[in-house]
């Protein structure tokens, strides 16, 4: 005879209810995400009519690529703005500044991928040396490159602005990949460090035994484990970089080295503002951070979380 | 061809702590040699020295008739087996193996042999294609081994190799370790703090403690000749039993006393008594206990705990109100509390100086 178990199961009610908010507040908070996202999306493919109707189109009736299309025609030189006075509402119409989105937008992915690039170059063998090598000053080195990010970016811009002047980098794009630089890479060395730190000292001992250099250990064992943290680097760098704003309002005058932050921007201190195409130019500046997200979603977490776990 | 000599080697941190001093050690062309101390007592530090994994901040290494202080890791003939294993987990178990050959530029019909004729050595020839992560843990050591193996290296170090394998494991691939060291004709040099394993497999012993050469010879030399209470205490399972007492001579002949106990030691021990008396701690092995024969010495105590060991069995005694382990067979039927008496063999006792530590047996001090 077995003995009598007795289940305790948990009360069918509280649970339905606990599940039943959890659903609620997720769908609510996935709307105050999505929202803005969605009308950014949607009204940029509305027309300029539609777009100020009330109450508002979250479906567009006749949805429209002509604001796409604009920004590329203009952007080739196959189209010319709007002349000034001529209501938006009329259809068609083209902001002054639609010619300069897309060398902008080359401006930007030239930053951005630069410091990616540098930042990786850099980054990699500062933070190995931190990580794995034993040399005086060793903590130092990391406290130091940390404590520049504690300084505030708005209290950089001025001797920033100072020292890119006195270079004679004002209006180039020189100037943002140096100052991006500044503001990056400690981060990017803080989390290679912490993630070389997570590998096994023996992993660079036998590679050297085996007959590797530092460099070659690097290389040649680290970097290939490293891939998930080179990503999350590589990305922050590029969000960083694709976003910032301040600087490069600061240091960039003309379409030569303006990027998109600041094109967009300035599509709202045009004489008229037409809320269609500042959307579309809002679509194409949000797309390849998107992209980049998606494509690289599983090393994101991983790589961020680096360190922060003693595994 | 690799003779490995230290001449007052001495290693420091950056934070001043000694890690090795005043070494000095000659270790022949393909001998086995093996450090042995507990943990903190410098023998990693002395192996990583040899493979150039840590600086020398004192003295000189020679590998044959060269100074390798300045040599890097990646420029020394030394292949390296650790005790975490260190297998490249991005790396099949072939590349694995193989990768010390890529680094030197090995052509690929012989990397492939020689990788190829290792695996088979050590019956890993179904793994090549796996990663470390998939192997389990003897397996793993195996590919460890399969990596050095294939360097042909002149040196051959290992770091606890064996330490993280269950018992069992242990002993097959000692035995696998000493067919290594015939097969290769290499120097080896075997770090460990298993007393077992140093006696199983070394040509000569180096015991450490605290950064410091306690005694160097064979296992045989280690085991019946300890040169002090440290060593004699290190090896031998259980440790060797201690006994406080005085030396004195007594009808010409040096004798052991404590309380009611007292034994009369061979002549030889009389060297190192200088004046009549001395305070010594007298050493005796568990094992080296037998029937009491007539006009013998004879260790007298009360059976405290009676532990069987398989084939043998442990006695806990109280000798003189001190604790002592001896090893009985494990027919002997004696119940706790009993009084029992066990011969001595003269010779196999160790004597040593109370206060320096040393044997007596080991002659005057230098």
């Amino acid at each position: 005879m077995s003995r009598d178990v007795i289940m305790v199961r948990p009360l069918l009610w509280p649970r339905l209810l606990r599940g039943a908010v959890l659903a609620v507040a997720s769908v609510v908070l996935l709307a105050y995400v999505l929202a803005p996202v969605f009308w950014l999306v949607s009204s940029s493919v509305q027309t300029e009519r539609e777009i100020v109707s009330i109450p508002p189109h979250w479906i567009p009736d006749e949805p429209t690529l002509q604001n796409f299309k604009a920004i590329f025609l203009t952007g080739l030189g196959y189209a010319q703005p709007t002349p000034t006075g001529v209501d938006p509402t009329s259809g068609g119409f083209i902001p002054s500044v639609a010619g300069n989105l897309l060398p902008a937008m080359g401006n930007s992915f030239i930053v951005s991928i630069a410091v990616v690039v540098l930042n990786l170059l850099v980054g990699v063998p500062a933070a190995y040396a931190i990580a794995k090598i034993r040399f005086r000053g060793r903590n130092m080195a990391l406290y130091v490159i940390l404590a520049t990010r504690v300084i505030p970016d708005i209290a950089l811009v001025v001797p920033f602005f100072l020292v890119v002047r006195k270079l004679g980098m004002l209006d180039s794009l020189g100037s943002l990949i140096i100052t991006y630089l500044a503001v990056t890479v400690p981060f990017s060395v803080f989390v290679l460090a912490s993630f070389f730190e997570q590998m096994p000292d023996d992993l660079d001992r036998a590679a050297r035994v085996d007959g590797c250099s530092r460099l070659q250990v690097l290389l040649r064992v680290f970097l290939p484990l490293a891939r998930p943290a080179l990503v999350a680097v590589g990305l922050f760098a590029f969000l960083a970089s694709w976003n910032e704003f301040l600087l490069a309002l600061m240091f960039t005058q003309t379409a030569a080295s303006q990027t998109l932050p600041i094109i967009v921007a300035g599509i709202t201190s045009d004489f008229t503002v037409s809320f269609s195409f500042l959307n579309a130019a809002g679509v194409l500046a949000v797309v390849p951070p998107v992209l980049l997200a998606v494509i690289f979603e599983r090393y994101i977490v991983s790589g961020l979380t680096a360190g922060a776990v003693k595994g | 061809m690799a003779r490995i000599r230290f001449q007052s080697v001495s290693k420091r941190y950056g934070n001043g702590a000694a890690a090795v001093s005043d070494l000095n050690l000659d270790i022949r062309d393909q001998e086995f040699l093996v450090l042995l101390g507990p943990s903190g007592c410098g023998k990693s530090t002395t192996l990583n020295m040899i493979a150039g994994l840590e600086d020398i901040t004192h003295g000189a290494l020679w590998f044959d008739d060269q100074i390798v202080n300045n040599v890097p890791a990646h420029k020394r003939d030394v292949a390296m087996v650790f005790q975490s294993y260190a297998l490249y987990p991005h790396k099949s178990v072939f590349e694995n193996i193989a990768f010390g050959l890529r680094m030197r530029r090995v052509p690929e019909a012989e990397l492939r042999r020689r990788v190829q004729d290792a695996a088979e050595r050590l019956e890993i020839t179904h793994l090549l294609d796996r990663r470390p992560s998939q192997l389990s843990g003897g397996q793993r050591q195996r590919v460890a081994l399969g990596r050095a193996m294939v360097r042909e290296p002149s040196v051959f170090l290992m770091d606890e190799p064996l330490s993280n394998l269950d018992a069992s494991l242990r002993i097959s691939m000692r035995a696998q370790i000493r067919h290594l060291h015939a097969q290769m004709r290499s120097t080896f040099v075997y770090v460990t703090h298993d007393q077992a394993e140093a006696l199983t497999l070394a040509d000569r012993i180096v015991v450490m403690r605290d950064g410091t050469i306690q005694q160097i010879g064979t296992p045989d030399d280690i085991y019946e000749r300890p040169a002090n209470v440290f060593v004699a205490s290190f090896l031998g399972s259980p440790a060797i039993n201690l006994l406080d007492g005085v030396l004195s001579t007594e009808a010409g002949a040096p004798c052991f006393r404590r309380g009611e106990f007292s034994v009369t030691l061979p002549e030889q021990m009389a060297a190192g008594l200088s004046g009549d008396r001395r305070e010594v701690v007298l050493g005796l092995r568990a094992e080296d206990v037998g029937e009491v024969v007539p006009d013998g010495p004879v260790l007298r105590g009360v059976v405290d705990t009676a532990m069987p060991a398989g084939s043998d069995q442990f006695l806990g005694l109280v000798v003189e109100g001190s604790m002592m382990f001896v090893r009985v067979g494990k027919d002997s039927r004696v119940r706790e509390g009993e009084a029992v008496a066990f011969g001595l063999n003269p010779s196999r006792l160790h004597v040593f100086d109370k206060v320096s530590g040393r044997s007596l047996l080991a002659g005057p001090e230098a």
